[in-house]
């Protein structure tokens, strides 16, 4: 296994490929789990720090560099968790900037509503399931790699957190 | 379900629900919505974001960590690690080590005890009942002091005072070469002033090498004394004692020469009394047996008697270290090959014990450090119940 050159003319330089590509995906992944923005912020701070200082650490043979990326923004977001020990709601609903009708946006927000009251009844493996596969944007490849199960294990939660979701939305 | 995945997948791709099937299409709305809902960073928040990468998350100057601060943690808990391993160590050293018995069996009766002034020795006595054996080197010792311990009372034979101990010593002394013929004729002269004997003697002072052995006979009864003078003629390398109680021996012995002897009494008496040549033909074969085994217990006793009234002393001259007594130059080679190999073999045990405790010491670390692992990981994960 050979460690990613992430080290090029300048030292960042690999590195900064990979924040541009991932940061809106890890924030939103980090922000779904912890329900809190403020707190999501600090904790993506902390991963991506976390990563540039083992960036030399990564290897390949282990997997996709977002799976490696993603698993570090994990741990730093389940010991935030541990550490405050309760479940902030976000403090600000995220921006709307989709131009719809106002019937439309009406209807969109009611499902919306549904679909957000639905994940609350997740528990918490399910919900990071979700975030992940969703918010972070990852393959199921990737998810398995993050969460070290199979990718057909996998496959098997994310049906059954889904159509549990689909089926508490239709409630 | 594979079906309903590859759909979700492509609708997230695309951006859009087309399945012909309405329950998967329904999953890839949903799939669509929930990435779609995900939280966004602020502006302000992805711009402090972007400055600290183009910075490489420098950190002011007081709050950086100093480089030997992350191995805090698991220096510690390799240093905790040492100390509970130390501390078994020593705990089983020290109670292998109580258990240790210089003096081969209980000390009972008569003893004869070494007290070596000179290196501090400790005092050796005699098992009852049994051998028992005490090495101790002298080096450097120029007098062995032999003190008698009182008897006990205990031991074998209860409360008996008349026990028979067969005793033995070995004394290996070292002098100059040009010596060692002094020191010969002076053992035999000790022995002869004690009333000794000596059963066998050899001495060479060659180019060969230099050397000695005397097999003495020394009365029991001046054993102490003889071994003193003898231990003063040189320096003492190594000197050991041992001590057998063939009281039960002996006793036995006595009582059936004297259940024989009365058994032939018996038979004399039956013999007188006698009707019939074929009665008293009887008597006289048996009275033969007797006779026989009379004589056996007789030379038994004798024997006994000897090994008890005179004890084994053998003594061996050796040329001092270094003085060999042989030609300079084979001999300072062989000796350098002999320290040569004195020196690697003290070395490789050095790396085994080194070895010995490294390894046990480290595969408890990883140990830990695996078991550290999974436990961290556990508790993240129940973070999520």
């Amino acid at each position: 296994m050979e460690a990613v050159p992430l080290t090029g003319t300048a030292p960042t330089e690999g590195f900064t490929e990979l924040y541009e590509r991932t940061f809106p995906r890890v924030y939103a992944y980090v922000a779904s789990l912890l329900r809190d923005r403020s707190a999501a912020e600090d904790v993506t701070a902390q991963a991506f720090e976390r990563a540039y200082r083992k960036r030399r650490s990564y290897r390949s043979g282990r997997g996709s560099m977002d799976a490696w990326l993603f698993g570090i923004a994990r741990n730093a977001a389940l010991d935030e968790l541990r550490r405050r020990k309760r479940r902030a709601v976000l403090e600000v609903d995220p921006e709307d900037t989709d131009a719809r009708a106002p019937e439309d946006h009406a209807e969109l927000a009611v499902r919306r509503e549904a679909v957000r009251a639905a994940l609350a009844s997740l528990d918490g493996q399910e919900r990071d399931l979700i975030a992940l596969k969703f918010a972070g944007g990852l393959s199921n490849g990737e998810i398995a790699r993050v969460l070290r199960m199979s990718e057909s294990n996998v496959g098997t939660r994310l049906h059954r957190t889904i159509t549990k979701l689909r089926e508490a939305c239709n409630d | 379900m594979t079906d309903a995945l590859t759909a979700i997948d492509e609708a997230l791709d695309t951006g859009v629900a087309a399945d012909d099937d309405p329950l998967t299409r329904e999953l890839q709305e949903l799939a669509l919505m929930l990435r779609d809902d995900a939280p966004q960073a602020t502006p302000e928040f992805r711009e402090r974001m972007d400055w600290r990468v183009e910075s490489g998350f420098q950190r002011p100057r007081g709050s950086r960590r100093a480089w030997w601060q992350p191995l805090l943690q698991p220096a510690a808990a390799l240093a905790v690690t040492g100390a509970v391993v130390l501390v078994v160590a020593l705990a089983a050293g020290g109670r292998s080590g109580s258990g240790r018995d210089d003096s081969g069996g209980s000390s009972a009766g008569p003893a004869l005890a070494a007290d070596d002034s000179g290196g501090g020795g400790r005092g050796a006595a005699e098992a009852g009942g049994g051998a028992g054996e005490v090495s101790k080197s002298a080096s450097g010792a120029d007098q062995s002091a032999i003190t008698v311990v009182p008897p006990s009372g205990g031991g074998f034979e209860p409360g008996r005072s008349d026990r028979k101990i067969e005793r033995s010593v070995a004394l290996e002394l070292e002098m100059p070469v040009d010596e060692m013929s002094r020191v010969a004729d002076q053992v035999t002269a000790v022995t002869n002033r004690y009333g000794g004997f000596v059963l066998n003697s050899s001495l060479s002072t060659g180019d060969d090498g230099a050397g000695g052995d005397f097999d003495l006979r020394i009365p029991s009864n001046r054993l102490r004394s003889a071994v003193r003078d003898i231990s003063a003629l040189a320096d003492v390398r190594t000197q050991s004692q041992t001590g057998r109680d063939v009281t039960r021996e002996h006793v036995t012995a006595k009582d059936r020469l004297r259940a024989a002897r009365a058994e032939r009494r018996s038979l004399l008496r039956r013999l007188e009394a006698a009707t019939t040549d074929e009665e008293a033909e009887a008597i006289r074969r048996r009275l033969d047996l007797v006779a026989g085994e009379i004589n056996g217990l007789r030379a038994q006793l004798r024997d006994l008697r000897l090994r008890t009234d005179y004890s084994v002393v053998t003594v061996t001259l050796a040329a001092k270290d270094g003085d060999s007594g042989g030609a300079g130059g084979g001999g300072s080679f062989d000796d350098a090959l002999g320290d040569a190999g004195i020196l690697l073999v003290a070395v490789a045990g050095w790396i085994v014990r080194a070895l010995a405790v490294a390894l046990p010491l480290g595969l408890l670390a990883l140990a830990g450090w695996g078991l550290g692992r999974v436990a961290r990981r556990r508790r993240r994960e129940s973070a999520l119940a």
